[in-house]
């Protein structure tokens, strides 16, 4: 089964925040609970935990990119 | 945006944040940790720890470093208190930490509601320690004595910033007023723990930050916490440093020579982040 991975909104004032960087690449196993991503807002870096485990199948930001809240950003391959 | 130091980093779990929200939501209770954005809500969460903010979620003052939403108040629910004991037992909690936005509307300031929710926690969960951050109630003492009376573990008031900077930092405050408060509360309660916390990363000096030190001695505080400001959006005052953790551990060593019982000093200090420690470090 594969799963969307959203943007998470850390905040409720959170419209946007800017993907710092991947901590795993295309084709990588993910762990759930291991750092996926990390993601800048107004005050701090956030490290954000994968909440599926599986294989990294797709990513469709750069770290730089401002991205929306809630919006889809990778998909795992959870079979 | 800023770019942000390697050592202001945090962790987030999406399951772990929803959990404790959940069960604030369910109760109709506020954190602090929420309302503030508060950059350690995913580790306290995770912990399933938070600090409740009761009186509502709107603040009558509009300090210029807070996130708390300002203006229009709601009215007090009654109900809160046994609310958030049930929490407390939900959570099994072993020390909470109750704050409140300022409610200079209310006669007695929110003293009341807070001495309410105080006593609701001791009913339902005896032996769980209780420290209160309460706003200067504008240094009125009976009001002060309204919480005292309650009879909290700790009582925590926060100075914020150095004196030099409470014009622009914090300009419906008064630097004086909140040490008067930490005293107040020494005075009439010796058993009762004093607390008080800062900011730094505000274009203080470090003798600023040394005599807040001195000044918090001075009226007899138990525990000193330090940690970084963060901009909380582009409308807030803005960050004039990143202290660097070693600066931090400096500020610890003095403060500790200078004389608290526990002093809490990193970039991600916030006044209520680890309380059981700072408590359990403060007992003399």
């Amino acid at each position: 089964m594969k799963k969307n991975i959203q943007m998470p909104k850390l905040s409720e004032q959170m419209e946007s925040g800017v993907l710092a960087s991947w901590n795993k690449e295309v084709g990588d196993v993910v762990g759930k609970g291991e750092v996926l991503f990390e993601i800048e807002t107004e005050k701090v870096v956030s490290e954000v935990e994968s909440m599926e485990s599986g294989v990294l199948e797709a990513v469709f930001f750069e770290a730089g990119d401002e991205i929306k809240a809630d919006e889809i950003i990778a998909v795992i391959n959870c079979d | 945006m800023k770019k942000k130091p390697e050592w202001l980093k945090v962790s987030y779990n999406k399951e772990a944040v929803e959990e404790v929200s959940g069960l604030m939501a369910k109760l109709k209770l506020n954190t602090v940790c929420k309302e503030a954005n508060c950059p350690n809500l995913g580790e306290c969460y995770k912990k399933r720890t938070a600090t409740f903010m009761i009186l509502g979620s709107t603040c009558t003052r509009s300090c210029r470093f807070c996130n708390v939403t300002s203006g229009m108040v709601e009215p007090v629910d009654p109900k809160e208190p046994q609310h958030l004991a049930e929490a407390v037992k939900e959570l099994d909690l072993k020390h909470v930490v109750i704050t409140s936005v300022t409610r200079d509307d209310l006669v007695d300031g929110g003293a009341g509601h807070f001495a309410d929710t105080i006593r609701a926690v001791q009913v339902l969960n005896p032996g769980v320690s209780i420290e209160v951050l309460i706003p200067d109630l504008q240094g009125v003492e009976r009001h002060l004595d309204i919480v005292i009376a309650a009879n909290p573990d700790v009582i925590n008031h926060n100075v914020e910033t150095v004196r030099e900077l409470y014009s622009e930092v914090r300009p419906e405050a008064d630097y004086d007023r909140s040490m008067a408060v930490l005293e107040y509360v020494k005075k009439q309660a010796p058993h009762i723990k004093t607390k008080t916390g800062m900011m730094v990363g505000l274009g203080e000096t470090d003798e600023q930050v040394y005599q807040v030190m001195d000044d918090s001695l001075k009226v007899g505080c138990d525990i000193f916490t330090i940690g970084q400001y963060l901009q909380p959006s582009p409308q807030h005052i803005e960050v004039k440093a990143y202290v660097t953790p070693e600066k931090f551990a400096e500020y610890k060593k003095i403060g500790e020579a200078k004389g608290f019982h526990y002093i809490a000093s990193s970039p991600l200090v916030r006044s209520s982040y680890r309380a059981e420690e700072a408590m359990e470090g403060g007992k003399s």
